[in-house]
């Protein structure tokens, strides 16, 4: 029982990251109708990024809540803007261009950020600083809490719930929706499609930069090439809530990290991209368009 | 075996709740030209997607020859000798007229599953007479200048003529047009009569939705005319043209219509 | 416009039959594996470019040939002829059965549906299951082809096995765009619903892709093996499938002489450029994005209205 209640505040954890990250995936995806293969290189960036910002701004061993704060800020604004750059270089030039032209952009404009993190960093496994989080542990029987994971499930419901209010209540949330359902009518609604395009790169990629950091400061080694397996477990985690539908990322991510910390915790981790896969195609047969995604039927 | 080809039997199409076919019967006869007409959004392009089988309808029947085809796939309708052509034209924009008229060769063509891989003798004679067949059509349809054409680069009049050839192509015994003569110029509505007349002469049954009233008037042996998804009347068109209910449903709808 | 074309195929023609002869046995390996991946690119390319499926784990095919020509040789001491015909079929069985519950999914759901099917495929090779893949170091000490007694060992060899094997490719590739199955695929992929309406059964001809595809791949993973006489599983790996579906929008889908220049660029120009190791890949994401800003459709992109010639007499 113990090894299950572990298992699950782990899965939690590492399912909340994949859902920050799956949320800019299904973003993007909602309005554009494209699968952004650079976002989990720019994940990984973030995190060497957030380095760079904490060691050379605040020096090795200087902890505070401040520090702590100017990094994630600093972090996520130039994620960001790498994000809306990428927007205007790599992808608005395709917009009208066959989908898989922009998919191979995609591809593409991951190798650039990869190799340019490689260049930058070095090829190296760079190691995160111990003492970024208070080392505080909490133990209930035998199941133990670290402060990281309390601070990553906090933040990301935080923000999850933030977005999803934002989405749902605003103005500019109301807007991101109308895009999304059809561009065209939104723009002859006076909205500016272009600037809804950029919030959604601004967003996606400051949560995507959150969620780098956050995997930096849990796992603390960090590889230039780690954008791919956290890019495609949070792929498939918005694949499976419904892509395009943002409760859906979310659901989806918490419940591929849940599954995943079960799979490594009672069977093996070996296997675990198989029984991601299998779980995958599983619900795609039956559901074929994700747990919440919703059937688009074409209009004849 | 009845002398009607296609019977609809109290079908009923809804869409989250929102009933879009309601209750609605027809009998159509072999040979016949059938007009179906009725105020946009009526719902009569979804009755002809539920018999092509695009959608299946929750309730009634639909029989083909007096068997039931609800709910079999549109291929499969296609093979049974059922064509259409859409109301917003759908052609394989990029690929060219002559290819495109060869769509309607598929269910005709009698290569064997191997010949995508290996050619044969018998391969080799049945694609000559495809392209033989396609030629045709394409003399039919006045197409053939376009022959190498991408589809999507013609005018929008051509591209009726192509849909047309394509769906005549895999020789069906009902042809479902959908608005034939939307965005056609006057010469070109008389082109697509005289056009329609002739497919009939050759034994094909045909159903149509048309708002250009002059022309389903003079052409339709009979009508149907549909409103919210239920039909409001039917009979010959001298009939339907003066029923009441009908001039009341099209004077009642936000449709203006232009050819009055 | 035909002649011109019909030119340029001569002179490469020529120029890849007599390749053999004028360069050193690395360039060698080169062209033989430009032969071969021309050849997975190929079959890609009737999976992605003409019965447009977005499949993105191609790889899977090709390692399984080479891993069916692989094990038969070296675990069970048959010879490389015997285990062609195995290598084609066991891709295309596998194609039938895994594609078969996927194939109705949409477009990004396919496609990452297609990428697991080539996780999982990594994992039971590295695995190794049944104790016959070699786990991740795979399977090394693969025997030539050998015929009446006669070795087809030298390298000289197996570049003119590539280059039959490119034809044969290429043979089915027109085949298949003059019959009424190449054609279907061509319909579904422009409009599934209009296709739909005039006959074509969307399942049947996706599969029919699928199988044709990956029985290709196949016979190309059997010669690969033979190649390195060895097979490893990151030679097979999702980055590969990423490589061959890069491959086929560069040069252009369902564009024979597209695909061959895909694989051209994406393949051979990193092996001249390999001095630059560090900075090569960063350039090769850049040209991506660039090419396909400036050629949405491919480099050398098709070119329909291959019809009959006595269909276009009345052409102006």
């Amino acid at each position: 029982m113990d090894i299950f209640i572990q298992q699950m505040v782990n899965g939690l954890t590492i399912g909340s990251l994949y859902a920050l990250v799956a949320l800019g995936y299904t973003m993007v995806y909602g309005v554009m109708r494209l699968i952004n293969f650079a976002h989990g290189d720019l994940v990984a960036m973030s995190a060497f990024v957030g380095l760079t910002v904490y060691t050379q701004i605040f020096g090795e061993n200087i902890t505070s809540l401040v520090a702590v704060i100017t990094v994630f800020v600093f972090t996520a604004a130039i994620v960001a803007l790498v994000g809306v750059l990428l927007e205007r270089l790599a992808y608005r030039p395709l917009r009208t261009a066959p989908r898989l032209s922009a998919v191979v952009s995609a591809l593409g404009a991951g190798l650039v950020i990869q190799n340019s993190v490689m260049l930058i960093w070095g090829p190296n496994m760079k190691i995160f600083p111990s003492n970024i989080f208070p080392s505080t542990i909490w133990s209930f029987g035998g199941v133990v809490i670290t402060f990281t994971q309390v601070m990553i499930l906090g933040l990301s419901s935080i923000l999850m719930v933030g977005l999803y209010f934002f989405i749902n209540r605003t103005k500019i949330g109301t807007a991101i929706r109308a895009v999304a359902i059809d561009q065209d009518a939104a723009k002859l609604m006076g909205i500016n499609v272009n600037r809804i395009i950029m919030i959604i790169f601004v967003i996606g990629s400051a949560l995507g930069a959150v969620a780098g950091l956050f995997i930096g400061v849990y796992y603390r080694g960090v590889t230039f090439d780690m954008g791919w397996m956290y890019g495609l477990n949070a792929f498939v985690a918005a694949i499976m809530g419904g892509i395009g539908n943002i409760p859906g990322a979310m659901l989806g991510g918490l419940m591929l990290g849940l599954f995943n910390a079960m799979i490594t915790g009672y069977i093996s981790s070996q296997w675990a991209e198989t029984f991601t896969f299998v779980l995958l195609i599983v619900i795609l047969v039956f559901r074929p368009t994700g747990i919440l995604g919703e059937k688009v039927a074409e209009k004849v | 075996m009845s002398e009607y080809i296609l019977e609809i039997k109290n079908v009923t199409k809804m869409f989250h709740g929102l009933v879009a076919i309601n209750d609605l019967s027809m009998k159509v006869k072999k040979g016949q030209i059938y007009g179906i007409i009725g105020p946009n959004g009526a719902g009569k392009t979804t009755l002809f997607n539920c018999i092509t089988g695009i959608y299946t309808p929750e309730m009634g029947q639909i029989l083909w020859k007096g068997k039931e085809i609800k709910g079999t796939t549109p291929y499969k309708i296609a093979e049974l000798g059922i064509l259409r052509t859409f109301q917003t034209i759908r052609l394989f924009a990029e690929m060219s007229v002559a290819e495109n008229i060869m769509s309607g060769r598929h269910i005709k063509s009698k290569q064997k599953w191997y010949n995508g891989v290996i050619p044969t003798p018998a391969y080799f004679k049945d694609e000559k007479e495809q392209w033989m067949k396609v030629g045709e059509l394409m003399e039919f349809f006045n197409l053939s200048q376009y022959a190498t054409t991408p589809a999507g680069d013609l005018s929008y009049g051509v591209q009726r003529r192509i849909e047309m050839a394509r769906a005549l192509a895999a020789e069906p015994e009902l042809l479902i047009l959908d608005e034939p003569a939307a965005g056609l110029n006057e010469h070109e509505t008389q082109e697509l009569t005289d056009t329609i007349r002739k497919i009939q002469a050759m034994g094909v049954t045909i159903m149509m939705i048309e708002h250009d009233m002059e022309m389903v008037m003079s052409l339709s042996e009979y009508i149907t005319v549909i409103n919210f998804g239920a039909k409001i009347s039917e009979g010959l068109p001298s009939f339907v043209q003066d029923d009441p209910v009908v001039v009341e449903a099209y004077i009642g709808s936000d449709e203006e219509d232009e050819h009055e | 416009m035909m002649n011109k074309t019909s030119m340029i195929a001569l002179v490469l023609l020529l120029i890849s039959g007599v390749y053999p002869f004028f360069v050193d046995s690395a360039w060698l390996a080169i062209g033989t594996t430009f032969l071969v991946f021309s050849c997975v690119a190929f079959s890609q390319d009737i999976i992605l470019g003409r019965a447009g499926v977005f499949h993105m784990g191609h790889a899977m095919f090709f390692g399984l040939g080479a891993y069916t020509t692989a094990i038969m040789n070296v675990q069970f001491g048959l010879p490389i002829l015997a285990s062609w015909a195995p290598a084609v079929l066991i891709p295309m069985f596998v194609a039938f059965v895994l594609a078969g519950p996927i194939i109705h999914l949409r477009g990004d759901y396919l496609l990452v549906a297609t990428i697991g099917f080539n996780i999982i495929f990594i994992q039971v090779l590295e695995n190794d299951v049944f104790g016959l893949t070699g786990g991740p170091n795979g399977i090394f000490g693969i025997d030539v082809v050998r015929l009446f007694g006669f070795e087809f060992a030298s390298q000289t060899y197996m570049y003119y096995m590539a280059f039959i094997l490119l034809g044969i490719t290429l043979f089915i590739m027109r085949t298949l765009d003059r019959s009424k199955f190449g054609r279907a695929m061509f319909y579904i992929n422009k409009d599934e619903i209009a296709a739909q309406s005039m006959g074509v059964s969307v399942r049947y001809y996706k599969l029919y892709a699928f199988i044709i595809g990956a029985g290709i791949a196949g016979a190309a993973g059997s010669m690969f093996s033979v190649q390195y006489s060895a097979v490893s599983p990151e030679a097979f790996d999702v980055t590969q499938s990423i490589m061959f579906f890069t491959i086929v929008l560069v040069g252009g889908s369902a564009s024979l002489p597209g695909v061959l220049i895909g694989t051209f660029i994406m393949f051979v120009l990193p092996e001249v450029f390999r001095e630059f190791e560090t900075a090569r890949y960063l350039v090769f994401g850049l040209a991506m994005i660039l090419t396909m800003i400036l050629r949405p459709r491919g480099i050398w992109p098709v070119r329909f209205g291959n019809i009959p010639n006595f269909l276009k007499k009345d052409v102006k």
